[in-house]
């Protein structure tokens, strides 16, 4: 559907989110093992200080031991012997504290079970040298081996400690190492995925904020158009309305609640509402509808009646169709036009139509009377005249003879009329092929059928050259006949008849007056004769039908003549004038369109 | 009943024609049997018995009651043992219409009554005269309606 915008970018919209939230996950669980790690080494510092101490401890207890035993040795007062007697829970305690602090590294456990061995031996070496110095067990030789042995115990025992001390701070060295090796190379990378994460999140929000400026634009538009449905529904006098299947929520457009008699948004529509208002009449024929449209997608024009509150008949016409949208729901559009105006002017014109119809019917009916039945006893009346024999006549009386006579002429002239009137009405009823034809033929046609006139009156017929024109051919070639005859029947006595026929092309908006201003051109063509014409102010009426200048005993006619020709030019969108003065001759223009 | 010479069967619902036709028949002097029916169910009646001679030479009123002269035309050119009679129509109009119709649906010649005896004779003598033959194979638009020169 072109209609609809299009919003790609919500879709790279969602990548690069999902990407910055994966930066920013990664980074968070960076920071969080770091944390982790700091807190692990500080662990390990601490560990390895308290070892430390303790072995401090631990040695300074034995330092303690010894300088109170050497007191006591010296002077002999037991009051020195004091720290060396708590000198060994210290030991305990510390030794214990050690143990536990090395639990997890089985080589500090066998170097402290080795020192152990050694400070056991170097308070057994204790005890000796205060035996041996004991004045009752006082013995030189041996005190000195043992305190001298003891002086070698106490180193081998700082020579334990500090091994001890050395492999823990090796240890600790080389796991801050480890940890100085991985944080190290952390803050330049997360420097630059923070970075990639942020640059991301501002390529989103610069696309949101191209979306939101294009999606004001669409608003707006979507604003007006809006604005012009609803108005041109109201002046076009149709509305619309949609219905969603799948929440089969159905909205109506302003314009279908005023169609329908009501405010807008007076009501909520349902599915039932719509068949309400459609008369009792139609109901059916719009409920299957509706349902077709579901089924064929497509609604064919359906034409029904509508029964508004106030009791109104509005006419109504209307078509559908089903939409799948670009989620997939389906929508049923639909269209009323209320066409009330047009259906009661079609019905107006319908009606015309059958009147026209009906006097045409009367028309034929006529032209059926007057070719038929009128002429059947008219013919009688002829043919039983011509059965009167010269052997019958010749028995009758003159006056008898004379009556006769006359009867035969009045027959003669019915007969006549009842042609003429009859060649008006064809000229009406029969029909109307226009066929590309030579003027010049059909002038050259209407001399041969007055072949017999123009030679009695041996008049002189001019024409300069006529056009090609889409004429009905039978109908100009009886235009000629009859301006010729008219021209020759009403010729001036004594006078030899001359006829001129003149063409030439006219613009139309040089006789404002009385030409079709929609076509451009124009065919003048003019018969003048120099015969006795007429009094001007008869100019117009002489195309009335039976209308007649002069008495029907000095020139025989019916009056139908001009009335055909005038017929004949309105058959071809044309017009016909004359103009004349009494024994100047007339002239007879008539104008066909191009 | 003359053996060998011409049938002829006038439909015409109008008496006085009848009447100037069989006069006219009598006085051109041609050996024909004249035969005639009033109205178009009577013609059919009349070319389906079978006790009855087929007419060399039908002239057909066009407008009658019960059955039109149109009607009776159309039918008799649906038969196939009638299709080949020879049908002069024989009518008051000079309508194109009613000429153009019966061209179409099978008339041999179109015949307009004329208003004087004398034409009437010229017309039958010229119609029972004619090589029929001759003139339904040149038959066109032209030559269907008769003129008398």
């Amino acid at each position: 559907m072109k209609w609809i915008p299009n919003f790609n970018s919500s879709n790279s919209l969602r990548v690069i989110f999902v990407i910055a939230v994966f930066i920013l996950l990664f980074l968070s669980s960076i920071a969080y093992k770091h944390n982790q790690d700091l807190n692990e080494s500080s662990k390990l510092v601490m560990h390895t200080y308290e070892i430390n101490i303790q072995l401090e401890r631990l040695m300074s207890a034995i330092k303690d031991a010894e300088t109170g035993q050497r007191g006591y040795i010296i002077t002999r007062n037991a009051r020195f012997l004091t720290p060396y007697i708590y000198s060994r829970d210290k030991v305990n305690t510390s030794f214990i504290t050690l143990k536990k602090l090395t639990a997890d590294n089985p080589k500090q456990q066998e170097n402290l079970r080795r020192l152990f061995k050694l400070i056991i031996q170097r308070f057994v070496s204790f005890e000796n040298c205060l035996k041996y110095s004991d004045p009752k067990t006082y013995d030189k030789r041996r005190l000195d081996n043992h305190m001298f042995g003891g002086r070698i115990l106490m180193e081998n025992i700082r020579f334990k400690v500090d091994e001890m001390n050395d492999i823990e701070k090796t240890y600790l060295k080389n796991r801050l190492k480890i940890y100085d090796d991985e944080i190290s190379l952390s803050p330049l990378f997360s420097i630059s995925l923070f970075l990639t994460a942020l640059f991301f999140i501002l390529l989103a929000y610069r696309q949101i904020s191209k979306d939101f400026q294009r999606l004001k634009v669409f608003n707006k538009k979507l604003l007006i158009s809006n604005g012009l449905i609803a108005e041109s529904e109201t002046i076009g006098k149709f509305s619309t309305w949609q219905w969603d299947l799948d929440s089969n929520k159905i909205d109506y457009s302003d314009n279908q609640y005023r169609l329908l008699g009501y405010e807008p948004g007076s009501f909520v529509p349902v599915k039932e509402t719509f068949l309400d208002f459609v008369h009792p009449d139609d109901k059916e024929n719009v409920s299957n509808s509706i349902e077709g449209i579901i089924k064929n997608r497509q609604l064919p024009f359906v034409y029904y009646k509508v029964l508004l509150p106030s009791h109104e008949v509005r006419y109504f016409k209307s078509t559908g169709k089903l939409l799948t949208d670009q989620q997939g729901s389906k929508i049923l559009l639909g269209i009323n036009f209320d066409i009330t105006d047009e259906h009661l002017l079609n019905i107006e014109l319908q009606e015309r139509n059958k009147e026209l119809e009906k006097s045409n019917k009367e028309l034929a009916s006529f032209n059926h009377v007057a070719s038929h039945d009128l002429q059947e006893p008219l013919r009688k009346i002829q043919t039983f005249i011509s059965r009167v024999s010269d052997a019958d006549k010749a028995v009758m009386s003159q006056s008898a003879r004379d009556y006769l006579a006359k009867i035969e002429v009045s027959a003669k002239r019915m007969r006549v009329l009842i042609d003429d009137l009859l060649l008006f009405s064809r000229t009406n009823t029969t029909k109307k092929e226009f066929i590309k034809t030579n003027l010049e033929e059909l002038l050259a046609n209407a001399e041969s059928e007055l072949t017999e006139v123009i030679e009695e009156k041996s008049a002189i017929i001019v024409a300069n050259k006529l056009p090609k024109l889409a004429v009905i051919p039978y109908q100009i070639e009886q235009l000629f006949i009859n301006l010729i005859g008219n021209s020759l029947k009403y010729s001036k006595p004594n006078t030899i008849p001359s006829i001129t026929i003149e063409s030439t092309k006219v613009n139309a908006e040089d006789y404002p007056e009385i030409l079709d201003q929609n076509v451009k051109k124009f065919h003048k063509i003019t018969f003048t004769d120099n015969g006795m014409g007429f009094d001007p102010q008869f100019k117009e009426t002489i195309f009335i039908l039976f209308q007649r200048l002069h008495s029907k005993t000095d020139y025989p006619g019916t009056g139908i003549g001009l009335a055909i020709c005038k017929k004949i030019v309105d058959n071809h969108k044309g017009y016909i004038m004359a103009d004349s003065e009494p024994d100047k001759g007339s002239v007879f223009t008539i104008f066909l369109p191009d | 009943m003359q053996k060998n010479a011409l049938n002829i069967l006038l439909a015409d619902d109008d008496e006085d024609d009848r009447l100037f036709f069989k006069d006219a028949f009598e006085e051109i002097k041609i050996q024909t049997n004249v035969e005639f029916v009033h109205d178009g169910m009577q013609l059919m009646d009349h070319l389906l018995n079978s006790d009855n001679k087929l007419p060399d030479i039908l002239f057909l009123d066009l407008n009658m009651p019960k059955k039109t002269g149109k009607e009776c035309l159309i039918e008799i050119k649906k038969t196939e043992h009638l299709k080949n009679i020879i049908i002069a129509i024989y009518s008051t109009s000079s309508s194109e219409e009613d000429i153009e119709d019966t061209f179409i649906q099978g008339a041999n010649i179109y015949i307009k009554k004329p208003s004087d005896f004398n034409t009437l004779k010229k017309i039958i003598n010229e119609v029972v005269t004619v090589n029929w033959h001759y003139h339904t194979s040149g038959l066109n638009r032209d030559n269907f309606l008769l003129r008398l020169k």
